[in-house]
């Protein structure tokens, strides 16, 4: 880890490998984005998806997303995402929650979407497109694989560029996210910019401070499990990683949701041509 | 002519008493200024209105954590004069009873100058018989099955003689855990009683209201301190689980809730706190009911005095009773380090009974409302497996499970009097007195209606006034009682009732 922000292109597999990470895994808990499943549920509540629809997951992560889509809205899904643990760690909750024949797991890359054009009713991504290098790219890809009509639902980060304490510059080599977030404005452009039209803007910020707090929160608790525990077991990587300047980093982190530099939005946009069937 | 709006909004329509002569009123309840206030008017005492919640936007968020009731086995009155007047339980209450009271005596070795009970060294007061103890513990059992909790009080429960024997007949039936209220002047003193209290798995709800002088001579009448502290140690050294209990009012210990807190957690001896805004039934001091202290209240007092531990968003509302009687937190800690449950969970997620939702994890849900409930006894069997049932749903590792069963409750409880009384939260209120004739009734019903007078004129057979609250508005109607709480003088608490009207029932306790 860099105290700069990743190289283009390396961005994203430093994205995918951290996520992919146990202790990353222990620290973000089920909540790998934030809002959770209430506001997976609200972007949701914004595609109107019929149970017959078909669902495009871009960065799946561990399937929570999917799995939600497919259950509630009895939807089929394809997730994508580059880390191969997290693929498995998705296909292994499809099974569990019994709905492996409905919603797939494919490893891909957000840039070159391994499907035919015009397939999908509706695309979502969550908490990811920041982490994209190729923002353009990936924006034509969600356009490329929608079918006329269909809907694009994102959420994600928020940084208004210049006014992150540099100190952050450490989060960021660490979660990538931060690296490469852009202002929700930006976000429009670049989704009209690929021929998609936002319907919906909202801003969450409440969400991202939650879960900072979560983070703080299950970091510190591990902490006290490492001091009771008497050998390190599960919590020997703990012992590699500066507890304490991750701990000063979310503080920071948390200054810069309520100043308003960092935040998350809820964007919906839609593929104009023929009206939903 | 130009109209005017109104400067409150109004949410509830529902029923409440007169403090003055207990006849039971329409009410309304009112956001005003970002609080919740009640507000009722008694034909002959004219209008009043209370304080209920501090924070009318949490008031309102609560709203979605109200559990449905479970229905007791057994009703012990019917319905004739509609609530308040049928306890109890009547069978149109909604809840089953989380926790259940035992009052064992009038009398205590203090005259503390505030005491909802109005408690003391009395000469006509009461103490229950064994058998009187056991038909209350049968009453109970036959309405619970396996009851949860029961708790012995008073008065002072442990300078009944045979407050052991009391003990032990709980044990012998099914009853989960055993609570014994205190104020620690026996404990301090008695290490053959400490050990038996241990022996018998017995958890101490102690009085415990700050360190300032200034605190025990306002609350308790005498500088407790060196008593509650030799008290404390005698626990931690023979192993018996403690909760300590704050009574909190407002321009007298509200800036010992965060030290309360910190020492307690520091404590071997204590598992957590639970704070109560001052109750205004039985001796108290003079109040303002629309300053009065609430919930959130407190909970704004204790993050503003600890803001490296808690948040106002870490303590949550228990679904079990109404959810604005009592919020609870827990804390995973190691006497040093502090880290509040709620955020290594989304609550809402198991907890929120109006959006309907697939389960998370079943049990983990389950486990949540065995924490989140008035039954919860922080250090017994039951709350370690729940808390380590709860830390598993957070998927952090299993070394964190046994810290966890450990981890601290910190609970805020505000019990109703007849200021505050709302009878939409009395009807599923889930902490019961156990009356010496077997009656169950809301223990804020007992301390506002009039039972707790009557019943006490049963056992006594010494007439009892009802107690009027001390508040300042109703300063010109009062006069000191037999028992140094105050009572409406003048006749005003022996009119007949109020005649019935649109907004009175005319009724009240015969």
């Amino acid at each position: 880890m860099t105290a700069q922000a990743p190289e283009t292109g390396q961005a994203k597999a430093c994205c995918a490998a951290a996520y992919d990470s146990d202790l990353v895994a222990l620290v973000l808990g089920d909540a790998y984005h934030p809002g959770g499943a209430v506001l997976t549920r609200r972007l949701a509540g914004h595609l109107s998806l019929a149970p017959s629809a078909r669902v495009l997951d871009v960065a799946s992560g561990p399937g929570s997303t999917a799995l939600l889509l497919a259950r509630e809205h009895g939807v089929a899904v394809d997730g994508v995402d580059l880390g191969e643990k997290n693929l498995a760690r998705a296909r292994a909750a499809a099974e569990t929650a019994g709905l492996a024949g409905r919603v797939l797991f494919h490893p891909g890359d957000a840039e070159r979407l391994p499907f035919p054009d015009a397939v999908f009713d509706a695309v979502v991504c969550e908490c990811a497109f920041c982490t994209f290098p190729g923002k353009e790219a990936a924006a034509a890809e969600f356009a490329r694989v929608l079918r006329p009509g269909g809907r694009l639902g994102i959420t994600d980060v928020t940084l208004i560029p210049g006014r992150l304490d540099e100190r952050l510059a450490g989060l960021a080599g660490w979660v990538a996210c931060l690296a490469d977030a852009r202002p929700l404005e930006e976000y429009e452009r670049l989704l009209a910019g690929a021929g998609l039209r936002v319907s919906r803007t909202e801003r969450h910020d409440g969400a991202l401070a939650g879960m900072i707090g979560q983070i703080d929160a299950r970091l510190r608790a591990l902490l006290l499990a490492r001091r009771a525990a008497p050998s390190p077991g599960a919590l020997a990587a703990l012992d590699q990683i500066d507890v304490g300047a991750i701990l000063e980093m979310t503080a920071l982190a948390r200054e810069a949701v309520s100043a308003g530099t960092l935040g998350y939005a809820l964007l919906v946009a839609g593929k104009p041509g023929a009206g939903r069937g | 002519m130009e109209r005017t709006d109104r400067d409150e909004v109004f949410v509830e329509y529902t029923k409440s008493i007169c403090p003055v002569c207990k006849v039971v009123l329409d009410a309304q309840v009112n956001l005003r200024g970002g609080k919740v206030y009640l507000r009722r008017r008694c034909p002959d005492h004219g209008e009043i209105e209370a304080l209920v919640y501090g924070d009318a936007q949490a008031y309102m968020g609560s709203a979605r954590f109200n559990k449905p009731g479970t229905v007791p086995l057994a009703f012990q009155t019917e319905v004739s004069g509609g609530c308040p007047l049928d306890c109890g339980l009547c069978p149109e209450h909604k809840q089953h009873a989380c926790l259940a009271i035992i009052e064992v005596n009038t009398g205590c070795n203090l005259d503390c100058p505030i005491c909802f009970a109005a408690s003391g060294h009395q000469a006509d007061g009461y103490a229950i018989t064994m058998g009187q103890c056991e038909l209350m513990l049968d009453a109970y059992v036959k309405a619970e099955g396996e009851p949860e909790v029961v708790m012995f009080s008073g008065g002072e429960p442990t300078i009944h003689p045979k407050i052991l024997d009391f003990i032990d007949a709980a044990r012998a039936r099914p009853i989960g855990n055993i609570v014994l209220n205190t104020n620690g002047i026996r404990i301090a003193s008695d290490r053959d009683f400490v050990k038996a209290l241990k022996d018998r798995g017995v958890t101490l709800y102690f009085q415990f209201d700050g360190f300032d002088e200034a605190t025990h001579l306002a609350i308790r009448g005498k500088d407790l301190r060196e008593r509650k502290r030799r008290a404390l140690d005698a626990c931690a050294e023979a192993g018996v689980p403690v909760l300590l209990v704050a009574a909190i009012e407002r321009g007298v210990n509200e800036h010992e809730a965060g030290p309360i807190v910190q020492y307690g957690i520091a404590h071997p001896a204590v598992r957590g706190v639970v704070f109560q805004p001052v109750t205004h039934a039985g001796r108290h001091t003079e109040f303002d009911p629309l300053t009065r202290l609430t919930n959130s209240d407190v909970i704004a007092l204790l993050c503003e005095q600890l803001p490296d531990w808690f948040g106002p968003g870490d303590f949550f509302p228990v679904p079990c009773c109404f959810p604005s009687c009592r919020s609870i937190c827990y804390a995973i800690t190691d006497g040093t380090g502090v880290v509040p449950v709620p955020r290594l969970l989304n609550m809402e997620d198991y907890l929120d009974y109006v959006a309907n939702r697939v389960l998370p994890d079943p049990q983990v849900k389950q486990a949540l409302e065995k924490l989140w409930s008035a039954s919860a006894v922080p250090g017994s069997a039951a709350s370690e497996a729940s808390l380590e049932c709860a830390a598993c749903g957070t998927g952090l590792p299993e070394t964190l499970a046994g810290l966890a069963g450990k981890a601290f409750m910190i609970v805020m409880q505000d019990f109703q009097d007849a200021y505050t009384l709302n009878v939409r939260q009395l009807m599923k209120c889930c902490v019961e007195q156990v009356t010496p004739d077997g009656r169950i009734i809301p223990f804020c019903a007992y301390n506002t209606v009039g039972y707790r007078e009557q019943v006490r004129a049963q056992m006594s057979g010494v007439d009892v006034p009802p107690d009027v609250p001390n508040a300042t508005p109703l300063q010109p109607l009062l006069t000191a009682g037999p028992y140094g709480s105050k009572i409406a003088g003048n006749g005003n608490g022996a009119c007949a009732g109020a005649p019935r009207t649109a907004t009175s029932t005319g009724k009240r306790l015969p």
